[in-house]
């Protein structure tokens, strides 16, 4: 990959802020990230301004904001160019092909019309987030209670931008801290927010700092005493190193890390190694949503059988969409898997291994009591006799477990593998080739994305108890 | 396989000049890149013929024969953990940690010819701690081999204590029990000089714990360091580490030298000689001849030139009775001169998305002891 020679502003303030005059530069994929030096007074004087910015946002109607963020999407998504995709790619350390995939699937969930889907999803009545509505013989009302400081992960293009539209379609101001590798995309984006209107660059601010460095510490208290709800997506340290520090006050909303499995009837759906090598490729493996274990129905000999299949598409994908470079510690991991389960093999177990010379992609044919999620497009499937046998083996991946891609399951079946899914966890089970991109209105990681979000108020009024469906009526019911 | 075993034992006690005077020639021709592949070649043969996992293994492995030694596929450290690859009955067992690779699972390494063992870590220490002491003490801050059998290291403690020059030997941690200061400070009790064994682990608690009451050892008191690579103790800045060790325990910098070994290779390097090791910045590990390293490209495992830092892979002809090509997940560089610089563990990557990472996968599952 080209070095991206010029530094890439991983920061965008309100207007109303002095401009930041010393800065620091952290390398990020390819490119060099320049951001503010921590300064406390600056932390002090963002969470104030945005706080004050709340009163302008919310003059603006649910309606009207969805059309203006999902514009924005859209204009978004059809304008970018070559060297926005370079620069993104350089940044997040996906090869450009891969990139643009990824920035046009996520883009999908970014237009209005799917900013509605989501709002309408999780509220039915959509001016709740404009005033109180009545509610049979209440007034209710959602907002979020303030500012919300977003914690941003890792190098997957966009998934910060995806939270950054939620916060403000809440109406609430917002500071994000994208992942190091998510940086560029999401200052792009934010700044066609800030241009698109005041009340929107007024409540945006984007900063990119390295989350828990110690020169840091002060910086990272003052933000996490003054924000009223923290939304942190990371691994295990990062959670763990935030609920530590927030206040009991403050609402955290977590995303951990995930990962996805399929199950996959090779008779019913002959299509899905296709799918099944894409939903293993996108990302570079390296989303809460990419497939890791596919749990395949059939005996060995038809799995030694898809397996080919699913290598030579696997081999195909990365033909047009190439891998990023794996660390040295990914690239370890993967060489040490190929060799222990080539070693399991020589010892006569019944496993097999397709993969290129270098670490493009593997595909292991495995016990499922050895599966680890090694990353680096590395599919480990498993052959079973039925759907019992894929609940057994996805039970103890509970804790982790999110997408569950389906490929050839009977309709007749579909419900009661659903529900048996979801005791095991999965919170979202969809067909696996629309495993990569989930539908803007998806509950992410078992939660409303916008629910967890907002704050509800109800309002009675005396002598009104159990009187129906009439307005209370003082109360305004937004426009 | 036997035979070859015992060859090599022999060759590997010539290195021993001090033990053994004028019988290092055989293991110092292998420092020739011949003479070395011409023995790593027969270890080979030896080992396709007797151990028939290995040769299913390479058999699969792409590429034709191997011609040179180097192009003998590596077994990966992982591979310990499932198969006991070993030729014939093992004398002893050594095993992991159980850290490695995060999952719980113990690498263990079948060892059949404990004397070769024996002959490779002995005539290497001799060299670089013992140094012609005729008379030390040593103090061990790594658990004996009574305590952990089935340890490599503890086996190793084991025998520098049984070697004639050392008059006493003090076992001062024990693996729950933890440093016992008492024993530290009675092994000091003494005029001799005192060779302190440790990992990097037991060192840090050992200079905590004196840290308001340093001890001097007595003179000509020397300390091998190990552990920072691989096992429990987390990466420490060796330079400060060296620093405090020589204020609280009064052992000069130049004394205190760093083994680097793992379980799965039965030879060991030392960044230096006890007494006149370099300055750390300056120092280089180095294996006896009989181990060849080279770094390799951590996406296709093509061999790097020196200076080019990459996977570590290890061919040790004292793992002759399981195998002696190893690839480990250790990052470095090797030197023009067959050294090789250590940069610590190659990591999963960060950032790595959204995705789980293997360890924490590991940890919510309950996968992990």
């Amino acid at each position: 990959m080209t070095p991206h020679p010029a530094p890439v502003d991983a920061w965008l303030l309100p207007p109303d802020i002095p401009r930041p005059t010393t800065f620091e530069h952290t390398a990020a994929g390819t490119v060099t990230l320049r951001y503010p030096k921590s300064d406390h007074h600056l932390a002090h004087s963002l969470i104030t301004a945005l706080r004050d910015s709340r009163t302008n946002l919310a003059t603006l109607a649910t309606a009207d904001l969805i059309d203006l963020l999902g514009c924005v999407g859209e204009r978004f998504s059809r304008t970018i160019d070559d060297a926005a995709i370079a620069e993104i790619a350089a940044n997040s350390g996906l090869t450009r092909p891969m990139t643009r995939e990824v920035v046009t699937g996520m883009a999908a969930s970014w237009t209005s019309e799917a900013l509605d889907r989501l709002v309408r999803a999780e509220f039915p009545d959509p001016r709740v987030l404009d005033g109180f509505v009545t509610e049979g013989d209440r007034a209710v009302r959602a907002a979020a209670p303030g500012v919300t400081l977003h914690f941003g992960a890792g190098s997957v293009p966009g998934v910060t931008v995806t939270s950054l539209l939620r916060a403000l379609l809440v109406k609430s101001p917002v500071l994000v801290k994208p992942g190091a590798g998510d940086a560029a995309l999401t200052t792009r984006f934010a700044l066609e927010l800030h241009r698109a209107d005041p009340r929107i660059e007024a409540a945006l601010a984007v900063l990119y700092w390295p989350g828990g460095a110690p020169a840091w510490q002060t910086w990272e208290r003052e933000l996490l005493t003054r924000a009223d709800q923290v939304v942190v997506y990371g691994g295990d340290d990062t959670i763990e190193s935030l609920r530590s520090r927030t206040p009991a006050s403050t609402r955290l909303i977590e995303h951990p890390h995930r990962i996805g499995a399929a199950i996959v009837n090779p008779v019913a759906a002959p299509g899905a190694a296709a799918a099944a090598a894409r939903a293993v490729s996108l990302f570079d493996q390296k989303g809460c949503v990419s497939t890791h274990l596919v749990l395949l129905l059939g005996d060995r000999s038809e799995a030694r059988r898809w397996c080919e299949r699913l290598a030579e598409h696997l081999r195909r994908f990365a033909a047009t969409h190439p891998a990023a470079p794996l660390s040295p510690g990914e690239s370890s991991a993967l060489h040490q898997l190929r060799g222990r389960l080539a070693m399991r093999a020589a010892a006569a177990e019944d496993l097999g291994i397709w993969s290129p010379a270098e670490t493009g992609w593997t595909v292991a044919l495995a016990p499922a009591d050895q599966f680890e999620p090694t990353g680096g497009r590395t599919a480990w499937v498993v052959p079973v006799s039925d759907h019992g046998a894929c609940l057994q083996i996805l039970a103890p991946l509970s804790p982790v477990l999110q997408t569950v891609g389906l490929a050839g399951v009977h309709d007749d079946d579909r419900e009661s593998l659903a529900e048996a899914l979801f005791t095991v966890g999965a919170t979202r089970i969809v067909p696996l080739d629309e495993v990569p991109f989930p539908h803007s209105d998806w509950l992410h990681d078992g939660s409303r994305p916008l629910g967890e979000l907002v704050r509800w108020s109800e309002v009675r009024s005396p002598g009104e108890r159990d009187v129906g469906q009439e307005s209370v009526g003082v109360f305004s019911t937004g426009s | 396989m036997q035979p070859i075993l015992k060859e090599l034992a022999g060759v590997f006690r010539g290195w021993d000049a001090v033990s053994v005077p004028g019988a290092a020639a055989g293991a110092a021709a292998l420092t020739d890149d011949a003479a070395f592949n011409d023995l790593a070649m027969r270890v080979h043969s030896a080992q396709r013929a007797a151990v028939p996992v290995l040769r299913r293994f390479w058999k699969a492995a792409p590429g034709g024969p191997p011609a040179v030694w180097h192009e003998i596929p590596p077994v990966p450290t992982a591979a310990f953990k499932d198969i006991a690859i070993v030729s014939g009955a093992p004398e002893v067992v050594f095993r992991t940690s159980g850290t490695t690779g995060g999952d719980g699972v113990r690498g263990e390494h079948h060892v059949p010819c404990l004397d070769l063992y024996r002959a490779a870590a002995r005539a290497n220490y001799r060299r670089h701690l013992m140094n012609g002491l005729t008379r030390l003490q040593t103090l061990s801050l790594i658990p004996g081999p009574g305590d952990v059998p089935d340890s490599s290291l503890s086996t190793m403690a084991g025998l520098i204590a049984a070697e004639p020059e050392v008059s006493d030997t003090v076992w001062a941690f024990h693996p729950v029990d933890g440093v016992n200061l008492g024993a530290v400070r009675c092994a000091l009790a003494t005029a001799e000089p005192v060779l302190l064994l440790t990992t990097a682990f037991a060192l840090v608690h050992l200079l905590d714990a004196m840290g308001r009451e340093p001890v001097r050892f007595p003179e000509g008191s020397r300390m091998m360091e190990t552990g920072g690579f691989k096992g429990r103790a987390a990466e420490v800045d060796r330079i400060t580490l060296y620093e405090r060790a020589e204020c609280i325990l009064g052992i000069p910098r130049p004394f205190i030298v760093n083994e680097y070994g793992m379980t799965e290779l039965l030879s060991q390097a030392y960044d230096g000689v006890a007494g006149s090791a370099p300055p750390l910045p300056a120092r280089v590990h180095r294996f006896p001849p009989w181990v060849r390293t080279r770094a390799l490209d951590p996406a296709t495992l093509a061999p790097l030139p020196p200076g080019e830092p990459g996977l570590l892979a290890h061919f040790d002809l004292a793992n002759a009775g399981s195998v002696c090509h190893i690839l480990t997940e250790d990052l470095g560089h090797t030197t023009e001169d067959g050294g090789l610089c250590l940069m610590g563990r190659a990591r999963g990557a960060t950032p790595r998305g959204c995705s789980l990472a293997v360890e924490s996968f590991l940890r919510a599952t309950g996968s992990a002891q």
